[in-house]
């Protein structure tokens, strides 16, 4: 390539500054284009012209790169130009987040760290949509038909649970790592392992990282230590949780822990693995009673709350109920210490496993139940990893506004949506199957370390998840009556959902791989779609959406379930909210709003077990809120404006935004016009109390 | 006078007996709902009532509360009429 006499310096990317040289615009055409050389050499000479002409004397080469960009559309070398692109963000933008917190994701901190993974997420996320998916999937994501979730970490599948004795077994031991672990001897080590090895998944999971039976689990390395020190070791384990805020992008890592009183059925006759990786020779039934002390130290440490007495956010602790919880000694001093921290703090989330069901849980509500192969799998339950690759939310309201009340309509438009959906799954599953493949040398080495003869991540039985956003603004632009205002409203819900069940199972064995529904969190997509459609469908999509128009706090209701502002008694919601659940395989949740309230144990015990008993519900948590002061560092109920204490108007709102608890000031618009509707069953439990006693 | 609902599968080996009992009922001229659970709506309705096995038989009164039920079983046809005339 020649060059040109051009008076011009080019500042590179990898920053120097350079003599101009067309040369390098015709060499970047041709190895990152599918065009010829001679209209590579054209263009070259037209974009110099242009900036000959400009008397420019210093020019950016991102800038170069923009003119060429200008140049292949105007030549219709639109697939050249995909492919030419450059991927980045406008230094306004770079400066508006440096300086001010982001609101996508409230568990996201603001600090340099933070900013770093911001960054990255913005221009992976645009690379998702260039380059991993179809124009016809970004499409529908972009104008909003679908959502596709976690784009920023296109690399990485979604989330993970997994077992604690994969440490035990295999101790510490990562690719590349700079320094190997045995098998943990000793409590507190066993505990840093989980913690690092959280904190690696987290780097390698877009979402939550769960773990199944931990109390169960850390039980063989409990024997003979006094209460004191079971004490400290949950202390440890709540704390060391809860402030990995060094973490990924200064993230807590998003995590589960999963107790039972019992020891379940599928892991009563299971081998100990005790200090050291070895077996212990007993049984995990063996170990009831260490793993009982566990849990409720666990609790104790929860009902406590942190340093300033607020909840701890992470890791979320969720027991499992079931019948077998029912016939084991304890349980009811143990149901009401773990009632009495769920309306203390909200902490405990109550996973209903009836009949022979069991379950895993992990993230804001996903749960896999566990199959004949699980169980079997359960004998070695390091071999237990579970995992979904994606997820992906369908707008439900959109297409009721597009149907115009044509049922046929809007179950075709439902079934396109969701032949989408698993369209964009096929093609994020090709991608990490791409990354996969790169075994120990690729991004994903972690998850291709075969320590049992397996792959960490275990593709094949991996899942794909589909949500659905706003089914009561679904059924209230097809039907004119929200879910909650007939019975005829909520089974034409239901049968949006049954279709969608439907189309999971056919489109599984189809496609070979397993699709799932889940109760998507959708912490800001539910505000994302509202704000869509505000655009695309008003005026009537202006009566539809939730929350305040005039100061841009909409949102559509989460998943199936009902308005969120209704007057409606705890039990009637958890019931008409839990008919949906049998449907929705991979979790769903109820929520049952606190406020001021402070229930007694008592009245939540009995709220549990009735839910337990006669509902198909599938978990519930209880959400008090709580005003965290800055100033004097004391905690109290009710959200307020200053504090109770010191006066202070230095004040945090905390309370549970989706799946988790988190400050106020981090959410986003959508979830602040939520919070403001939410009815707090605040009189109902104290109500019910009396009417126990009396 | 009440109404029954039968939940059926196609490929379930009990559910011929739920058709002819459905056959039977609709001579007795009683009303009869039939929801095959494959489909959307025999889904969405076999959820409502926490149907879990098939065949199932759920007999309700006119404002649709469930009186009684036999699931995965199916009943015999004069169990059914006593149930329904009952109401």
């Amino acid at each position: 390539m020649e060059t040109t006499d051009i008076n011009l310096f080019v500042r590179t990317s990898e920053e120097t500054i350079s003599d101009w040289n067309r040369g390098k615009i015709v060499e970047a055409l041709l190895k990152e284009t599918l065009i010829d050389e001679s209209t590579a050499d054209e263009i070259s000479r037209e974009v110099e012209t242009i900036i000959k002409k400009s008397g420019i004397k210093f020019i950016t080469a991102p800038l170069i790169r923009e003119i060429v960009n200008a140049k292949l559309i105007e030549k219709g070398l639109e697939t050249a130009r995909k492919m030419h692109t450059r991927l980045g963000m406008p230094i306004y933008d770079v400066g508006n987040l440096i300086l001010h917190p982001n609101k996508e994701n409230a568990n996201v901190p603001h600090g340099p760290e933070a900013t770093n993974l911001t960054l990255a997420e913005r221009i992976k996320k645009e690379y998702a949509l260039l380059a991993v998916f179809s124009q016809e999937v970004s499409d529908a994501h972009m104008n909003g038909d679908i959502h596709i979730h976690d784009l920023g970490f296109i690399d990485r599948p979604y989330c993970s649970g997994q077992s604690v004795e994969y440490i035990k077994k295999f101790g510490l031991n990562f690719p590349h790592t700079l320094s190997m672990a045995k098998p943990a001897k000793h409590p507190e080590v066993l505990l840093a392992h989980l913690i690092k090895f959280s904190a690696a998944l987290q780097s390698n999971f877009a979402g939550a990282i769960g773990w199944d039976a931990v109390n169960i689990f850390f039980a063989p390395y409990i024997v003979g230590m006094s209460d004191k020190e079971v004490k400290q070791l949950a202390q440890m384990l709540v704390f060391e949780f809860s402030q990995q805020a060094v973490a990924r992008g200064g993230q807590a890592i998003f995590s589960d822990i999963n107790l039972y009183w019992e020891v379940p059925k599928h892991f009563e006759h299971t081998p100990a693995i005790g200090p050291g990786g070895e077996y212990t020779g007993k049984t995990y039934g063996e170990y009831e009673k260490e793993a009982q002390r566990f849990a409720w130290m666990l609790f104790e440490v929860y009902k406590e709350g942190d340093g300033a007495g607020r909840p701890f956010f992470f890791p979320k602790p969720i027991v499992h109920i079931t019948e077998k919880f029912f016939k084991t000694e304890g349980h009811l001093d143990f149901l009401y210490h773990i009632c009495d921290v769920a309306s203390d703090k909200g902490n405990t989330y109550f996973v209903f496993d009836r009949g022979d069901t069991a379950k895993i849980s992990e993230c804001c509500r996903l749960s896999f139940k566990l199959e004949e192969r699980d169980l079997e799998d359960a004998k070695k339950p390091w071999r237990m990893r579970y995992c979904a690759l994606q997820n992906v939310s369908i707008n439900l309201p959109r297409i009721a506004y597009l149907a115009k009340g044509d049922d046929a309509k809007l179950f075709n438009l439902l079934t396109e949506r969701f032949i989408l959906a698993v369209k964009a799954h096929k093609e994020k599953r090709n991608f990490l199957e791409k990354l996969l493949s790169l075994g120990e040398d690729g991004p994903l080495a972690l998850l291709t370390m075969k320590k049992d003869g397996l792959p960490y991540l275990r593709f094949n039985i991996a899942s794909h998840l589909i949500g659905m956003v706003g089914l009561n603004e679904m059924v209230q632009v097809h039907l004119g009556e929200e879910l909650h205002e007939s019975k005829r409203a909520l089974k034409f819900g239901l049968k949006v959902i049954a279709h969608m069940k439907l189309l999971a199972e056919k489109m599984s064995k189809q496609e070979g791989m397993r699709i799932l529904l889940e109760q998507t969190p959708a912490e800001s997509t539910s505000y994302r779609f509202a704000r869509l459609d505000l655009r695309d469908f008003s005026p009537f999509s202006g009566r539809i959406v939730k929350g305040n128009i005039a100061d841009g706090k909409v949102y559509y209701t989460n998943s199936t379930h009902l308005n969120v502002s209704i007057r409606l008694n705890p039990i009637e919601r958890v019931t008409s909210e839990g008919i949906f659940h049998p449907l929705i395989e991979a979790g769903s949740i109820s929520h049952v709003w606190l406020g001021e309230s402070h229930p007694s144990k008592e009245a939540i015990a009995d709220f549990v077990v009735k839910t337990f008993r006669y509902t198909t519900n599938d978990q519930i948590a209880f959400s008090p809120e709580f005003t965290t002061c800055n100033t004097c560092l004391k905690t109290s109920r009710g959200l307020k404006t200053r504090c109770e204490y010191c006066g202070s108007e230095d004040v945090d709102g905390i309370t549970r935004i989706t799946g988790y608890f988190t400050k106020i000031s981090s959410w986003n618009k959508g979830k602040l016009g939520e919070l403001a509707d939410r009815f707090r069953n605040e009189n109902f439990f104290s109500y019910s109390k009396e009417v126990a006693n009396s | 006078m009440g109404k029954v609902k039968i939940f059926f599968k196609s490929d379930c080996p009990l559910c011929g007996s739920a058709i002819k009992l459905k056959d039977s009922l609709a001579k007795e001229k009683v009303q009869v709902e039939f929801y095959n659970i494959e489909t959307a709506e025999g889904l969405a309705e076999a959820t409502f009532y926490r149907v879990l096995s098939v065949p199932t038989v759920i007999v309700e009164d006119k404002m649709e509360n469930e009186i009684i039920d036999w699931r995965g079983k199916v009943p015999s046809v004069s169990e059914v009429l006593n149930a329904v005339k009952s109401l």
